[in-house]
């Protein structure tokens, strides 16, 4: 189902992509990465996704989640932090006195979260523009936008090329194994050895593939040099929608940048003034 | 109407010491449909890129000599002007198809081109009629059979109305009803709309009523040009390269006679009950209720159209895939107890897309991996490896890259690589694909040889009529996912019904 969400011009999706791919960095507040997030997600829900979409986002969002919480959880390093709970203890044999102890620590958590926030919500719109935009827009929106044609290229045919690499890589393990390799051996050199062979005939049948596919485009009269001649027929042009998205996008971001800017003044005793004060507190608590 | 004129060319790619064309002169009338043949690797793709401008503009090599279309010199106009008078089909439809629906991909080429905004819709409907998939415009590439894919890659060609269309083995991943389809349209747009065509195929007899001439190509060089009337007169030229003929039973003739069916059936092997397959997020089943069970010894073809489940009933009788429902017994176990890991030396494998096997730095090591991971003794490893190399004929290759190989010869690696395992049950996906008469049979000799010896069981997938009738003791036909015929090749050639 084609919704309105679809119909943004590439460029567009792409700068929304951007621009809260420096939000997400100039943030710090949970609350503001929180609402960050919502909003990717509110994309994707508004562009009606498909329920085999929604668990691939799902499990995306449960890996990213999970590593994140999990690796800033137990090697939080910064102080003060508070332990929750010990997993191994520092005079455990080995492991605890080698690591001086392992334990889960709530500050490490809450970094974790806000890390999670921020890199799960470049994750949606990321999905959100693969969904909801066309190889030829997509690569068309890039050589607008000034991006150099071969680099264009390139990114859209590897996004075009996830599910095949998906499949082929099944292929080719399930080949290993009938073949008897075992991936995960006692001798780790050799399981490596295998597994970067593995790697071999994928590689190779990207390369084959990406050549065909970009032969068949050339035939078609595409060139990654000039888009002046092209007709952009059923590719959606930049419209008062589009404007007003951007708009609104860019303005957001230099409010922001600007609104740090005034707070980062006055952290650092450069400059004050006490009819900024409620702007420092709402820089403070919410950005 | 555009001629083609070819002069002296020469061409030589980058990591090659000897030119690939080599002194080609021809003159392509306007009109013509000219039949281009050859054993793979002459040559055929690499002329037809000279002609569309792909050579030199999208591929590194040395050329000399002069490739004129209508009197433009392709070697030096943009491929965007070239497109316009040429378009070119490629093989397979998978790696051509760019975009998400059938009337973005068709509209893609007409936007490159600079076609009016207005007459863009026009010429989709149009150029979809003309291949028979009026209707399709909003159909998801994704969601279209191979056949169908070829047909919107047509589509998309023909909708930039070239004057000359370069096809390159078009029909080698199409079931026969889908070839003829291509081949109908192709023969429409030849005959009424006087489209020149340049047709490479290693299928003659498909192709061979449609041309009014005949070129044959060698390492390079065209060693015979004749019209049709007279190209076929003498077969001897075709046969010597091992190419197809419109009359080539002598080759069937010695092969059923090489390779007589087994008459005693040894132990069961395969045995699938009821077993029905339907993949994730699929709505129907790729196999339905399908029962059969087979036996040491015999050498099995699936055939059906595409999508009919051949390679998915392949994955499930090798336990790459679990069935559904039912049950599948791979030498007396049920496939959804087993890992993989338990089938190696039972069960081997080689995709249509060979490459998908091809891991090691040399064909020596690709066929060493298997009997290695298996820890034989090291004699054992070392006879299996000389053993595979020696009935494979890949000794000359033996320390080449597997993946710097020719189509043929990357497909014969990775059966030398399975059959290396000795596995009691051989499954091959696609054979045909890519291959010369001679190389193909080449390859199912050497393998139906080394099936026969040991007693083992090869079953193969293949649209290929005549590949069936001469090595096949039996045949599985399957349409929709069901099994409508299992028996004897001829009974089911001699059933009309089928």
């Amino acid at each position: 189902m084609v919704s309105t969400m679809h119909e943004l011009d590439p460029r567009t999706k792409i700068v929304i992509m951007m621009l809260c791919g420096c939000l997400v960095i100039l943030l710090d507040s949970p609350i503001s990465l929180l609402a960050c997030f919502l909003f990717s997600l509110l994309l994707i829900a508004v562009s009606s996704p498909t329920l085999k979409q929604i668990r691939l986002l799902l499990l995306f969002l449960l890996f990213t989640t999970w590593g994140l919480l999990y690796s800033q959880a137990i090697f939080y390093n910064a102080f003060p932090r508070t332990i929750l709970f010990t997993l191994v203890p520092s005079d455990f044999p080995v492991l605890g006195e080698w690591t001086g102890g392992i334990s889960v620590y709530r500050e490490g958590i809450f970094h974790g979260v806000v890390q999670s926030l921020r890199f799960n919500t470049t994750l949606v719109i990321g999905c959100y523009i693969i969904w909801t935009t066309q190889s030829r827009e997509l690569l068309v929106a890039l050589m607008k936008l000034r991006i150099p044609g071969t680099l264009a290229f390139m990114v859209t045919t590897a996004l075009r090329f996830i599910p095949i690499i998906v499949e082929e890589t099944t292929a080719v393990i399930r080949s290993q194994r009938l073949r008897g390799f075992r991936y995960l051996r006692l001798n780790i050199f050799a399981s490596i050895n295998g597994i970067i062979n593995s790697f071999r005939p994928i590689l190779a049948g990207i390369i084959r593939q990406a050549t065909h596919l970009g032969e068949s485009v050339e035939s078609r009269g595409f060139s990654t040099e000039s888009t002046s001649e092209r007709t952009p027929s059923m590719a959606s042009g930049m419209r008062s929608m589009d404007y007003c998205i951007v708009t609104v996008f860019c303005f957001s971001l230099i409010a922001i940048v600007g609104l740090k800017l005034i707070y980062f003044c006055y952290a650092n005793g450069i400059y004050y003034a006490s009819w900024l004060r409620q702007v420092y507190t709402f820089t403070r608590e919410i950005l | 109407m555009v001629p083609i004129q070819i002069e002296n060319l020469f061409f030589t790619y980058p990591s090659r010491t000897t030119p690939t064309l080599n002194r080609i002169n021809i003159d392509i009338s306007a009109g013509d449909f000219v039949l281009l043949t050859g054993p793979t690797g002459c040559g055929k793709t690499t002329l037809l890129r000279t002609i569309n401008g792909l050579i030199p503009h999208a591929s590194a090599g040395t050329q000399s000599g002069s490739v004129t279309v209508g009197n433009q010199n392709v070697t030096t106009q943009p491929m965007s002007k070239t497109c316009q008078q040429v378009g070119f089909l490629f093989q397979n439809p998978e790696y051509q198809l760019f975009c998400t629906t059938v009337a973005d991909e068709i509209a893609f080429g007409l936007e490159n081109i600079g076609v009016p905004a207005d007459a863009i819709s026009d010429r989709i409907t149009l150029a979809l009629d003309q291949v028979g998939l009026k209707g399709f415009e909003d159909r998801l590439i994704t969601e279209l059979s191979s056949g169908e894919k070829q047909r919107v890659a047509l589509a998309s060609i023909i909708s930039m109305r070239p004057k000359v269309l370069l096809l390159d083995e078009p029909t080698s991943h199409l079931d026969p009803k889908a070839t003829h389809n291509i081949l109908a349209i192709v023969k429409n747009l030849n005959t009424e709309m006087g489209v020149t065509v340049v047709f490479t195929t290693h299928r003659v007899k498909q192709v061979e009523e449609l041309c009014n001439r005949v070129v044959l190509m060698d390492k390079g060089q065209i060693c015979l040009d004749l019209p049709k009337s007279s190209a076929f007169q003498d077969t001897k030229p075709f046969l010597r390269l091992g190419v197809e003929t419109p009359n080539s039973d002598s080759v069937k003739e010695k092969q059923i006679t090489n390779f007589a069916p087994s008459t005693e059936l040894g132990n069961q092997l395969l045995s699938l009950t009821n077993i029905r397959y339907r993949y994730p997020e699929s709505k129907m089943d790729a196999v339905k209720q399908l029962n059969c069970h087979i036996s040491e010894g015999e050498i099995i073809a699936i055939m059906g159209a595409n999508g009919s489940g051949k390679t998915t009933l392949l994955n499930l009788m090798g336990g790459l895939l679990r069935p559904t429902g039912g049950e599948v017994s791979i030498v007396g176990r049920d496939s959804k107890k087993l890992k993989l890991k338990h089938l190696a030396g039972t069960v081997g494998i080689v995709f249509q897309n060979p490459d998908l096997l091809l891991q090691a730095a040399t064909v020596k090591d690709e066929i060493t991996f298997g009997p290695k991971n298996l820890k034989l003794t090291i004699e054992d490893i070392q006879n299996r490896v000389e053993d595979a190399i020696d009935v494979f004929m890949l000794t000359e290759f033996a320390d080449d890259v597997p993946h710097s190989l020719s189509r043929g010869q990357r497909q014969r690696t990775a059966v030398a690589a399975a059959a290396s395992l000795k596995p009691k049950i051989f499954l091959l996906d696609e054979p045909t694909t890519g291959q010369d008469l001679q190389n193909l049979h080449r390859l199912m000799d050497e393998l139906c040889q080394a099936i026969r010896e040991g007693n083992r069981t090869l079953i193969f997938a293949t649209h290929h009529r005549e590949l069936t009738e001469q090595y096949a003791d039996r045949i599985l036909l399957l349409n929709n996912g069901k099994l409508i015929f299992d028996g004897k090749p001829a009974t089911a050639f001699s059933d009309k019904a089928l």
